[in-house]
């Protein structure tokens, strides 16, 4: 596929944004105007920047996972539209934001590429640190720098700027760098991890010294992690560091070790947490607590039943029955007007920027960007995994969003920069 | 009628998605398959350096044995600190490809295990040397 054809179906795109807006539109019976036009400007102008700067800056990056993007961006944003317009316009600027950082990203990474990052890994481990504890701020105190707590979890921050606040989830942005750091950090020790090895029964460990500071930042982030009550974030960087040891390595044993630490972790939060307990049980017999836990997940389940086969068309279903329908349930809310057809092309759409991604990892000759290719792609395809499989109650639910489609500032920002590191690695290796 | 056209509408809406998702499919299908012709008609003896320092991306293929070690006498240079003058051998036996540690002081892993005896390699199996990672094709 060509940089043109790239072009062309982010247009086609966009058109589908505006196309989703007027299909609310005339569902609602209003009059189709200013907002089918402002979305499509908004599409065109955030996914067609990019566009430019991946011509500009990353001739050679791969031209699949823009258009991808962007039409998961332009269903996510019909169906917000669709569930509460004031979320949506405040998401349009979310799109644009992002764009901008992908952009920025891009060219920052113009000239000195994407080694910069492997050799300020522990700039990079001290700032997501530092962005880890940032919540746990107090909330009453004279900087105008506060942590927030939202929902019983601290994950927010809020800067006061006098004439306007802004509020932020710093763990999105921890993630990158965190996954950026632990490839850099095996990108390094990647012989020494493999070879020297100590035997213990069937399995072989590297040596414990080559293992200390990535314990240390393990351990630092997954306290603080659940510490705050995240726990479905926790989840998220623990896997992606087992999958990129065993990227890393092609060792068994990490999967085992990662699958043994996972359980007792997972048994330590049951016992520990009393929500934890009471998702189990939501996931479990979600009708019996009806009317208390089980209710946004029941909710969720009778939204992908109404859809059926084809859905209820956009605009006609009832999606606001679900609790949190724009951010973490999302994909209930489109499953219930676009239907099953709709919500398997939807998977479809993150089973492709999944095999993408994996596929610029497999093909990357230099071992940092393979592994940061990987972990990239690893975490963005379980978070989605997570997300949707805690919808349709394949695993218990974890609250966090869906990339791309979710309303939500911070996971979008991240999610851009994301794409087009993605991009830019791809690019690098083609050169 | 309005209801007629609403579903008319909703349809096409799918559609669209539908035919999108299907263009990067087989954008991206078409992208692969081009990976796919490009190996050689014999298959299985042909061993590419996917991971290496200095070599990624050379490859050779085994048609009777070939010795593969850090020595300028092997008939493969493998440029690998953790490798052995004579540190594995491939022979083609029967068609099939068989891989044997030449009692190397690191030892040679097929697919992330440790082998003792020689092993009977397939396609796509990783054959790892110190930092170096050879595949079969």
């Amino acid at each position: 596929m060509t940089r043109n054809a790239e072009g062309a179906l982010i247009l086609a795109a966009a058109l589908m944004a505006a196309f989703g807006v007027a299909l609310v539109n005339i569902a609602g019976q209003q009059p189709i105007g200013a907002d089918v036009a402002l979305t499509f400007f908004v599409m065109v102008t955030a996914f067609g920047a990019l566009h430019a700067a991946v011509r500009r800056w990353a001739p050679k990056g791969t031209p699949y996972l823009l258009p991808l993007a962007a039409l998961l961006a332009a269903v996510g944003l019909s169906e917000i539209y669709r569930l509460n317009p004031e979320m949506a316009s405040l998401q349009k600027w979310w799109i644009l934001i992002g764009a901008g950082l992908g952009i920025l990203t891009l060219w920052g990474l113009s000239s000195v590429g994407t080694q910069i990052l492997r050799r300020y890994r522990y700039i990079m481990l001290l700032l997501a640190m530092g962005l880890l504890v940032l919540p746990l701020l107090p909330q009453q105190w004279p900087l105008p720098i506060r942590g927030l707590a939202v929902n019983g979890s601290r994950l927010w921050v809020s800067l006061d700027l006098g004439f306007i606040e802004m509020r932020f989830q710093p763990g999105e942005i921890v993630k990158l760098l965190m996954v950026a750091f632990l490839a850099s950090f095996l990108a390094e020790r990647q012989a020494a991890l493999t070879m020297r090895t100590r035997k213990v029964g069937p399995f072989e460990f590297p040596e414990p010294r080559q293992m200390i500071p990535i314990l240390v930042a393990w351990f630092a982030s997954f306290g603080v992690m659940v510490y705050q009550r995240d726990l479905g974030a926790s989840l998220l960087l623990f896997s992606a560091f087992i999958a990129m040891m065993y990227a890393a390595t092609g060792r068994n044993t990490y999967l085992v070790v990662g699958g043994g630490l996972f359980t007792i972790g997972a048994a330590a939060a049951w016992s520990a947490f009393a929500h934890v307990q009471t998702r189990l049980e939501a996931w479990l017999v979600p009708f019996e607590h009806y009317e208390t836990t089980g209710y946004q997940i029941s909710n969720g389940i009778f939204a992908l039943a109404s859809g059926s086969l084809s859905g209820t068309g956009l605009g006609l279903g009832r999606p606001s029955l679900i609790a949190f329908a724009p951010t973490d349930f999302i994909f209930a809310a489109v499953g219930e007007e676009l239907g099953l057809v709709g919500s398997v092309l939807i998977l479809a759409m993150y089973a492709l920027i999944i095999s993408v991604g994996m596929g610029i990892a497999l093909r990357s000759r230099d071992l940092f960007r393979k592994l940061l290719a990987a972990g990239l792609t690893f975490t963005f395809g379980l978070q989605s995994l997570l997300i949707i499989g805690g919808i349709v109650r394949l695993f218990p639910l974890t609250g966090i969003t869906l990339p791309f489609m979710s309303y939500g500032g911070s996971s979008l920002v991240a999610n851009f920069v994301l794409i087009a590191l993605l991009i830019r690695i791809s690019h690098e290796e083609r050169v | 009628m309005t209801e007629f056209i609403l579903a008319l509408l909703k349809l096409i809406f799918i559609a669209l998605l539908f035919l999108f998702v299907w263009q990067i499919a087989r954008a991206i299908g078409s992208h692969l398959g081009g990976f796919e012709r490009r190996t050689k008609s014999k298959p299985g003896s042909e061993i590419v350096f996917v991971r290496s320092d200095n070599q990624a991306g050379l490859d050779f293929t085994v048609d009777d044995v070939v010795v593969v070690g850090r020595s300028d006498q092997a008939d493969i240079y493998l440029d690998d600190s953790y490798a052995s003058e004579f540190h594995l051998r491939f022979s083609s036996i029967d068609g099939g490809l068989v891989l044997q540690d030449l009692g190397s002081t690191n030892g040679t892993y097929v697919n992330g295990r440790r082998i003792g005896s020689p092993v009977g390699l397939s396609k796509g199996d990783a054959v790892q040397v110190g930092k170096t990672v050879m595949e079969v094709r």
